[in-house]
């Protein structure tokens, strides 16, 4: 599986895509890595599911504008598609490394969960605080063989949820999160 | 009594029914709303609603309201017959609906608040309501409507004592003594049974056998209710004047002057006109505070902390101890001089309700003694040496003061207004964050009530190696956060907080307050 478990500092070749994870963690982003904790990264699939959304939606988009451009002959129409096909290009390029970005670690108490590259967080929750987990796949992350996990304590604010998943992985997380959850079952 | 809606867990004697005026009180409101809007259109047109009203559409509109009125009253009646429910040791029971079929069950070890409401309507007539909040999300909770005012304080402490633990005497000690009021509204049968007259004998009544504790005026309740003891009160004048210190009368004033020269350059009183509406619509906001702050009281009892509050619409809320999640201390910019501050809390279950400021006020308006005060209420033990020393330094210290660790000083850089507030102080017992330079604030979050933690950082926080911490409460006014912090010192704190809030939930007092943990 393309799961597999990744040190602090995984072997990573692409120096450009992997500002927060590769040997080279400036200062600024130690925070985001706590000593002793070994990430696990999401499917690379994820990428590829996005990067088909991405198209999905930019596609058409891109071919109906240019269609105009090419049938009116009206000049300024290209640039409008000029712009939808800079915002797909910049999604493609930020997609790969959002996907590469998230990352989760079961530690013996609770759950991390990072994501982001500019805007970047850390959530920590404590596997008795839990009140539910839900796995969900779309039609698109079925195609691709993901599905996200969902982590649901009593607060709204908690925004634990690791996409990407490859399907046994997600059922494995949500039994082993369920379990040790009634282990440590606390009330509010 | 409808044999569709059986429950095995709940004896067919202990169900019982709100009380019957229910449906009458109820069925106003259909009423009330078909006039608003029929005369709301009708008003468009003055003289064609004279004209009306003048011969025989006087009838007509009288016949449609009440239509009206007798099917928002029948379909009220028919939800009452449908709506029985019952208290057991474990649980509230509670069938309602009349197409689609509701049971509710809420565990009474996840209580988190009753509230007893009281509308004007209902306070004329001797009735109130009775609200159980659990922790279940938005709408989970219980509504009783309505019953009678003894009994809905009677239903209350029985509550609040069966979640706390105790257990109900054996049904052999408790009915002896009224076995004769069998009839009618199940609570009280002996003292008002001749009142209650139009109460069908449906859902077998209270008979002798009821487990259910009914304080007939013979006997000792079962249950009686905690005592209390007032903590503090809100004098009338401070409301007024605190109202009126508010961001709105600011924005009136402002308004105002505003029209008046718009008026006076112009030589049009027309601009004046918009005056009207503002008036409405912050007078409108101010008389809501001014509403639900008057005659504020709290107490505390062994069943935790008593609130009682409202000019027209009363309400008094008990919170028991443990379920307040976390507190906040804000001091709008108006208040400072009087250096008065406003003390909210998260409460799971009040979150989410319609009339959520409402429930969530712990003071509206309090002396900086007050603030304190509040606190200590929620949170008895502050884990340090001198708590009023710490709160002192929240309220209005920056940098260091108190212990706190504060922002660096390169924050001033992505906030330069109130980096100085920003602060957090770790204690034994709780998590204690400062924040806001205009507008102060203080949030208190004790460790074994975190829910999650998280850390943030943006671009700019990152170039100055700054994070921001965020504590995760449940939904309520208050969601702590310190921001700014150094960035190491923020991913230690991430990492010693979730330790703390382990080892606070170890050791924390059981979910049912007076039984010892087992």
């Amino acid at each position: 599986m393309s799961t597999e478990p990744t040190t602090a500092r995984p072997p990573e070749p692409d120096p450009a895509s992997s500002a927060g994870t590769t040997a080279a963690t400036t200062n600024a982003s130690l925070p985001f890595e706590p000593a002793g904790v070994t990430w696990t990264a999401v499917s690379p699939r994820l990428a590829a599911a996005r990067l088909t959304t991405i198209a999905l939606v930019f596609g058409p988009l891109v071919l109906v504008l240019a269609a105009l451009a090419l049938a009116t002959g009206a000049s300024w129409l290209w640039v409008p598609t000029g712009v939808v096909v800079l915002l797909a290009l910049w999604g493609a390029v930020l997609v790969p490394r959002q996907v590469r970005a998230m990352a989760y670690a079961e530690r013996a108490d609770d759950l991390l969960v990072r994501r982001g590259i500019l805007f970047r967080s850390l959530v920590v929750v404590p596997y008795g605080r839990m009140q539910y987990v839900d796995v969900s796949a779309g039609p698109f992350a079925r195609r691709f063989g993901i599905a996200s996990v969902q982590l649901h304590t009593a607060s709204p604010a908690t925004t634990a949820s690791i996409d990407g998943l490859p399907p046994a992985e997600a059922a494995r997380l949500r039994d082993r999160l369920a379990s040790r959850g009634e282990a440590r079952l606390a009330g509010l | 009594m409808n044999a569709s809606v059986h429950d095995e867990h709940v004896p067919d004697e202990a169900w019982r029914r709100v009380h019957p005026v229910t449906p009458a009180l109820k069925g106003w409101k259909s009423v009330v709303a078909v006039v608003v809007i029929v005369g709301y259109q009708a008003a468009d047109d003055v003289r064609s609603a004279a004209d009306l009203l003048g011969g025989p559409g006087w009838l007509i509109a009288l016949g449609i309201v009440l239509l009206v009125a007798l099917v928002g009253w029948g379909y009220a009646a028919i939800a009452w017959r449908h709506m029985r429910f019952a208290v057991t040791d474990e649980a509230v029971h509670l069938h309602s609906g009349v197409l689609f079929r509701t049971q509710r069950q809420a565990r009474l070890d996840r209580l988190q608040a009753v509230d007893v409401v009281q509308p004007l309507v209902a306070r004329l007539v001797g009735l109130a309501e009775l609200r159980l909040e659990v922790a279940g999300g938005s709408g989970s909770g219980v509504q009783l409507a309505y019953l009678r005012e003894p009994d809905a304080q009677a239903l209350r402490s029985e509550l609040l004592a069966l979640a706390a633990g105790l257990r109900r005497p054996t049904a052999a000690t408790a009915p002896a003594a009224h076995a004769p009021g069998t009839v009618s509204t199940p609570v009280d049968p002996t003292a008002h049974a001749p009142a209650d007259v139009g109460t069908p004998d449906a859902t077998g009544s209270t008979s002798a056998a009821s487990p259910v504790p009914v304080p007939p005026a013979s006997s000792i309740p079962a249950f009686e209710e905690a005592p209390e003891q007032e903590v503090y009160s809100l004098p009338m004048p401070r409301l007024l004047a605190a109202t009126l210190r508010s961001a709105t009368v600011v924005g009136l004033v402002v308004l105002v002057i505003g029209a008046v020269v718009a008026a006076a350059v112009s030589r049009d009183l027309g601009a004046l006109a918009v005056l009207f509406p503002a008036f409405v619509g912050f007078g409108g906001a101010l008389w809501g505070r001014v509403n639900a702050g008057a005659s504020f009281r709290a107490a505390l009892s062994p069943d935790g902390i008593r609130l009682r509050h409202g000019l027209t619409e009363q309400r008094a809320q008990t919170v028991p101890p443990g379920r307040v999640q976390a507190v906040q201390l804000t001091q709008p910019l108006w208040w400072r001089r009087k250096d008065w501050w406003k003390v909210d809390i998260n409460v799971a279950g009040y979150g989410q309700g319609e009339d959520a400021s409402r429930a969530t006020v712990l003071h509206p308006v309090a002396t900086r003694d007050e603030a304190a005060t509040a606190l200590w209420l929620v949170l008895p033990d502050l884990g340090v040496p001198e708590p009023r020393a710490l709160v002192d330094a929240a309220l209005s210290g920056v940098d260091d003061e108190g212990g706190f660790t504060p922002a660096p000083r390169r924050a001033r850089w992505v906030d330069p207004v109130s980096w100085r507030r920003h602060g957090v102080r770790v204690t034994r017992t709780a998590l204690v964050i400062r924040s806001g330079r205009l507008i102060r604030q203080v949030a208190v979050v004790p460790h074994e009530r975190t829910q999650s933690l998280g850390m943030e950082q943006g671009p700019l926080q990152r170039r100055l190696g700054l994070a921001s911490f965020v504590v995760h409460s449940t939904p309520g006014p208050v969601a702590p956060r310190v921001d700014h912090l150094d960035g190491r010192v923020a991913a230690a704190l991430l990492d010693e907080q979730a330790e703390r809030a382990r080892t606070a939930r170890a050791t924390a007092r059981a979910e049912q307050w007076m039984r010892e943990r087992s």
